[in-house]
């Protein structure tokens, strides 16, 4: 395969076809900053936030190094002054949406951003999408964008607690201002979007601790994903603590009967 | 979009049409998606709730893939519209050529704020931004039908006329 040559804040290194700008620099060592990125799910550019600049042949122009294939040699810079400006820019507005988020936080320290400069709107939600990337991927295909433009925003649909949510918890851990709260109370999960209850699951019953863990899923979706037919017998119910307990007993009255 | 707060008493939604349409009309190809969405809203004037989750269903479509394709385009609507729909342009050309000023006639007349509906059901009042015509400004749609160069009287008259129905 061809390879390609990329300039990366001008030391020589190499690409293969269709790699994004982000994977070469990662690559190399070189860092950019990134709000909606996750290795695990396809880009999105929706923050801008990893904005670098490109000079393919004659022209040189701003991208995002999330999603950008590279296809042809090229200069990358990811550390200008213009896009240090250009990054300022986005976490003063991001920040006027999130002032409480500790990772926007720390970016507009790094920045120098003006956090007089906007009007704040307490929003909680940067609206990377992250949370409905994964749940789309992972979880029960329960979030959402909705809207657009300015209204867009993280939904269930029809703005409705959702049935369809396994309670995996992707979205609160995926989220990179924490807007998304996932709490237990007592036999049920709560998952809980701006201040609005997004789902509820119930969850299992350890029968030797009494304690609740892990949701009550149904299966068959799981398998059906994984291409399996057959659910797996059922276990006992027992949370993972009480299993590895239950487990090393065995172990060990095992080793004591040989002997 | 707004959330929709209320619940909508919803219109009885024939699902051996809506079945027509996705198996018959479209296919059932996934590809059609849209098409099945604007013939129902064709049908209702717009995407009733217990509809969109049937398509869901038949299609095996996750329902928020539906809601959030129903809430991105501005030509479908999950709230219910009115027996007569009036659109203005506000578009630039529009607006200078005074479609503002038709908006505040439209509200002192019926109360109306953009993107609402008369309590009756009657009338829904809408603005569009630029519908390509801008040379006809101000252009006002009345249920489909393009009005170029419109004039207050006949926003005037077509509002007595639904008040008279
Ligand atoms: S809730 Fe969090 S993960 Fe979801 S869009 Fe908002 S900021 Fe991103
Ligand atoms: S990480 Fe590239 S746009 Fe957000
Ligand atoms: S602004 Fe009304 S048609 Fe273009």
């Amino acid at each position: 395969m061809k390879t390609l040559k990329i300039i990366l804040n001008g030391k020589e290194t190499t690409a293969k076809p269709d790699q994004t700008i982000l994977e070469v620099a990662t690559e190399n060592g070189v860092f950019i900053p990134t709000l909606c990125h996750s290795n695990a799910l396809e880009p999105a550019a929706m923050c801008r936030l990893c904005m670098v600049e490109l000079t393919e042949g004659k022209r040189s122009k701003f991208v995002t190094s999330c999603n950008y294939p590279l296809r042809q040699d090229a200069e990358v810079k990811t550390d200008t002054e213009a896009i240090r400006r250009g990054r300022k820019m986005i976490i003063e507005l991001l920040m006027a949406r999130c002032p409480d988020s500790d990772e926007l936080k720390r970016l507009a320290g790094e920045y120098g951003a003006n956090l007089s400069r906007f009007e704040p709107l307490n929003d909680d939600c940067v609206v990377c999408g992250l949370c409905a990337r994964v749940c789309e991927k992972v979880g029960g295909k329960t979030l959402t964008l909705s809207g657009r433009g300015v209204h867009i925003k993280v939904d269930t649909a029809f703005g409705e607690a959702s049935p369809y949510c396994i309670g995996c918890g992707a979205c609160v851990q995926i989220c990179p201002v924490n807007a998304i709260e996932i709490e237990d109370i007592e036999d049920e999960r709560v998952i809980t979007i701006h201040g609005k209850e997004a789902a509820r699951i119930k969850l299992n019953h350890c029968e030797t601790c009494n304690q609740y863990y892990g949701p009550v899923i149904d299966l068959t979706k799981v398998m059906e994903r994984l291409g399996e037919k057959t659910i797996p017998p059922p276990n006992l119910n027992l949370c993972p603590a009480c299993a590895r307990q239950k487990l090393g007993k065995r172990i060990a009255d095992r080793y004591y009967d040989v002997y | 979009m707004a959330a929709i707060e209320v619940k909508y008493q919803e219109p009885e939604i024939d699902f051996t049409l809506i079945d027509r349409i996705i198996r018959d009309d479209y296919g059932g190809n996934k590809e059609n998606l849209i098409m099945m969405m604007q013939a129902i809203q064709k049908q209702y004037r717009y995407l009733p709730y217990s509809a969109l989750k049937y398509l869901s269903d038949y299609m095996g479509i996750p329902f928020t893939k539906i809601y959030e394709i129903a809430t991105f385009y501005a030509s479908f609507s999950i709230e219910p519209k009115g027996k007569h729909i009036l659109s203005v342009c506000t578009g630039t050309a529009c607006h200078l050529k005074g479609s503002g000023e038709m908006i505040k006639y439209i509200k002192e007349k019926t109360g109306l704020e953009p993107g609402k509906t008369t309590p009756d059901m009657k009338l829904t009042l809408e603005c569009v931004n630029c519908v390509g015509a801008c040379g006809l400004a101000p252009v006002v749609i009345i249920n489909e039908k393009y009005n170029p160069e419109a004039e207050l009287s006949l926003v005037s008259e077509f509002i007595e006329q639904v008040k008279a129905e």
